[in-house]
């Protein structure tokens, strides 16, 4: 549906904050016809906007949301969601900061959904759809889930903890009309493969069905059976276990697949049954999305080349593929729009790419051996400027090496000035253009002065306060910025903090920046999801100021063991109307 | 707490026969370049390949040390599925080192950037599907190590082994030729 930016004025037309209650209708329901107007606006902004306009128009615009999103789980609290908002179906729910998927955030931080849904049951027992990012999930949370929602339909959880193949058998046995079950770069307690067989023999209502991040074997007859059942299965991830053989009877039963993620590519096969994949592959007419390739050794990918044409979006990052292969491989993807690669492809690779996807958007390429102290292979600068020349509508990056210079980011933002995402991972903290020697700065300088529409920027190597003065100065538009090992000074911070009028999201590890940087932003947190230091100089008594003057800011604090008293190792702020956090454990301090 | 994941490596002689070379499980070119620097480990067991002593395995132990620099935590930034990736790409294709340290196993609670006193080895035993965990921290003598590591392997046989291991250099060195330390 079309939002439609100028929505219908009411026959109440909204006056401005200062009407009187008495022109103003008393009526707790909306107008029908603001209502039906609304029901049609799905941004989340727009519905914000619309809100805020006269108390009829909060009204309506809270009687016809259905769908919640809700970026940090303890920026409002369960009660107050189940007061303002009274028919929602769906829910969108993140929890933990970023910087907890690399370990910086000890367990049991919080961010259980537990509550949450406890509430769902009793306010709202229609609910379809719920989407997890970063939360904790008990098995007795999937079980209320299972069991409390007649109507629920999708499940999402994105790099969750905290539930077992235990739970996955609660939402299996029990939800009749589910259409979705979509489990991604998830850590869970794996028992047994058993839960797949507990959906029942008459269930047929899947659409998306993704365990890839589940390491166990499940039954493959019953996993057969379910394909063939869900004729209108789009989406289906298998896990390692599932082989190429097996994988060749399920595309059989399930030609019509829109993605597909493969399991473990590594089999020994009789001739007759390569073929068999071969064809079974090139049947999959409507393929765009293709991942797993575990293990994948070069003799099998030719299976995959009928498929590639149509192909939009290349998930390799498994498959440890060398440059030649791989460039083999991509000649035949002209379509690919996204693409995640590992840095085993080299540069060569890399050159592949640009050679072969004109129509590339988003380039991710991972590193196959992060804690290589010696060897440094992977990708280098050439390999990213080789893509920005073929690829000129690359918007997306996220690139891992090990050595960058200035001069090539200037030339890839020259080759390519329509970034939105760009996330460069120089390994090495704090390295210097391997060529002049110099900071980076002027990478990132060349990065935000070219690249306006910019809305997420990632930035390593040795970085003085003088990039951050850039992007304070050009960055309009920049929403999230991570900075590790980076600056000279609190003035680097404050730059940002100055500068930056749409940042919403600021991450910070080991970064000289002080308590002067971080009370510069006083006023500017409110504006902003969340604010993360960690290991930088702020003192506990900053942040307990902070707190004082903000008092709509929760101000949390970690605190490492080897650290002393007035240091705040961990800082985490954001705003809240709920209030500081009731279940925060005895390692989170809130000031 | 951080970890300090070395991996030890059990191989058959009959490898060794071949010119098995611990490093060179794939055909990578650029190994090669690396290895020719390395003693070939055959020069090193050649004395052992000598003596008359009907199945005698070595116990090779191919430790890599995996330490980050400064001993980073959470960095390169990567999350934990995917080190586990890493980890298992290693461990099949590669010269089955480069464990990735620390935090993929502390799942204690720490997160934070503290060194831990314990170190870590892994071990495992070509052929045998398990490896092993062992705390070299706890252990003053290769002798008390290898009586463990025995022990975790009893099922397996392993009498008459030899311990060995590569240096950071590349060097294969018997264990019991440095003091240990």
């Amino acid at each position: 549906m079309q939002t439609d930016p100028n929505p219908k004025k009411s026959k109440d037309s909204p006056s401005n904050s200062d009407s009187t209650e008495s022109t103003q209708s008393a009526s707790p329901f909306p107008d029908d016809v603001l209502g039906k107007v609304l029901s049609f606006l799905n941004s989340d902004k727009d519905r914000s906007s619309v809100s805020l306009v006269c108390k009829d128009w909060y009204n309506a615009e809270r009687w016809t949301r259905t769908k919640l999103f809700i970026g940090n789980c303890y920026s409002v609290s369960p009660e107050i969601v189940a007061t303002r908002f009274p028919k929602i179906t769906s829910v969108t729910l993140k929890g933990k900061p970023r910087f907890s998927d690399f370990n910086l955030v000890p367990q049991n931080w919080g961010a259980d959904v537990h509550y949450w849904l406890v509430m769902f049951a009793k306010v709202y027992p229609f609910l379809e759809e719920l989407r997890l990012k970063r939360m904790t999930v008990s098995d007795e949370s999937l079980e209320i889930l299972a069991t409390a929602f007649p109507g629920f339909r999708a499940l999402s959880l994105m790099s969750c903890d905290g539930f077992s193949t235990d739970g996955l058998k609660s939402v299996a046995t029990h939800c009749r009309n589910l259409t979705e079950l979509d489990i991604q770069d998830t850590d869970i307690d794996d028992f047994n493969g058993g839960w797949l067989s507990c959906f029942p023999e008459n269930f047929g209502s899947l659409e998306v069905l993704n365990f890839a991040s589940l390491d166990s074997e499940v039954n493959f007859d019953a996993l057969e059976r379910l394909v063939s059942r869900c004729k209108s299965l789009r989406v289906l991830k298998v896990n390692k276990s599932i082989t190429l053989d097996q994988l060749q009877r399920l595309l059989l039963r399930a030609p019509q697949l829109m993605e597909l993620g493969t399991g473990s590519f590594q089999q020994e096969l009789l001739p007759g049954q390569f073929g068999d994949l071969e064809s079974a592959f090139s049947n999959c007419k409507n393929l765009r999305t293709l991942s797993g390739l575990w293990e994948v050794t070069s003799v099998y990918l030719p299976v995959l080349y009928a498929a590639c044409t149509s192909l939009t979006f290349l998930n390799l990052s498994y498959a440890a593929l060398r440059s030649v292969e791989f460039g083999n491989l991509i000649a035949y993807c002209p379509n690919l729009r996204r693409l995640w690669v590992l840095d085993t492809v080299e540069d060569k690779g890399l050159e592949a790419v640009g050679s072969s996807c004109p129509l590339l958007e988003e380039l991710r390429v991972f590193p196959a051996d992060p804690f290589d102290q010696q060897l440094h292979r992977g990708v280098t600068e050439l390999g990213f400027v080789a893509v920005s020349r073929g690829c000129s509508k690359l918007h997306y990056v996220l690139y891992f090496c090990w050595q960058m210079t200035n001069a090539a980011v200037a030339t890839i933002v020259q080759n390519c000035p329509n970034f939105t995402h760009f996330r460069l991972c120089i390994m090495n903290p704090g390295r210097p253009d391997y060529l002049t020697n110099e900071p980076m700065d002027e990478a990132f300088g060349a990065v935000v002065k070219t690249c306006t529409k910019l809305q997420r920027l990632s930035v390593s190597g040795l970085l003085t306060d003088l990039t951050f003065e850039y992007i304070g100065k050009h960055a309009k538009n920049l929403e999230t910025l991570s900075v590790a090992f980076a600056g000279s000074s609190d003035l680097g911070m404050q730059c940002v903090l100055e500068g930056c009028p749409k940042l919403r999201k600021l991450e910070i590890r080991d970064c000289p920046f002080g308590n002067a940087a971080l009370l510069s932003g006083l006023e500017k947190y409110e504006k902003m999801r969340s604010l993360w230091m960690s290991s930088c100089n702020v003192t506990i008594t900053a942040c307990q100021q902070l707190a004082r003057e903000m008092p709509r800011l929760n101000v949390e604090v970690m605190k490492d063991k080897e650290s002393d008293d007035s240091q705040a190792d961990k800082v985490y702020v954001y705003r809240s109307v709920a209030g500081p956090r009731r279940d925060a454990p005895p390692f989170v301090l809130t000031l | 707490m951080e970890e300090m994941e070395l991996q030890l490596k059990l191989a058959l002689s009959s490898n060794l026969d071949e010119g098995f070379d611990l490093n060179d499980h794939n055909e990578e070119q650029e190994y090669d370049r690396l290895m020719k620097k390395k003693r070939c480990f055959d020069e090193t067991f050649e004395e052992i390949k000598n003596v008359q002593v009907p199945r005698t395995l070595p116990l090779l132990d191919h430790i890599d040390l995996c330490e980050e620099e400064d001993g980073v935590v959470g960095w390169p930034p990567i999350n934990s599925w995917r080190k586990k990736i890493c980890h298992h790409y290693h461990h099949n294709s590669r010269r089955g080192c480069t464990t990735p340290t620390n935090y993929v196993t502390v799942k204690n609670g720490c997160g934070g950037g503290s060194r831990s006193n314990s170190m870590y080895v892994k071990v495992k035993m070509e052929g045998v599907g398990i490896a092993r965990k062992v705390d070299l921290s706890r252990h003053h003598s290769y002798q008390t190590l290898i009586d463990t590591l025995m022990a975790m392997f009893a099922n397996e046989k392993v009498q008459g082994y030899k311990l060995a291991y590569q240096d950071k250099e590349g060097d294969w060195l018997l264990a019991g030729d440095m003091p240990w330390g």
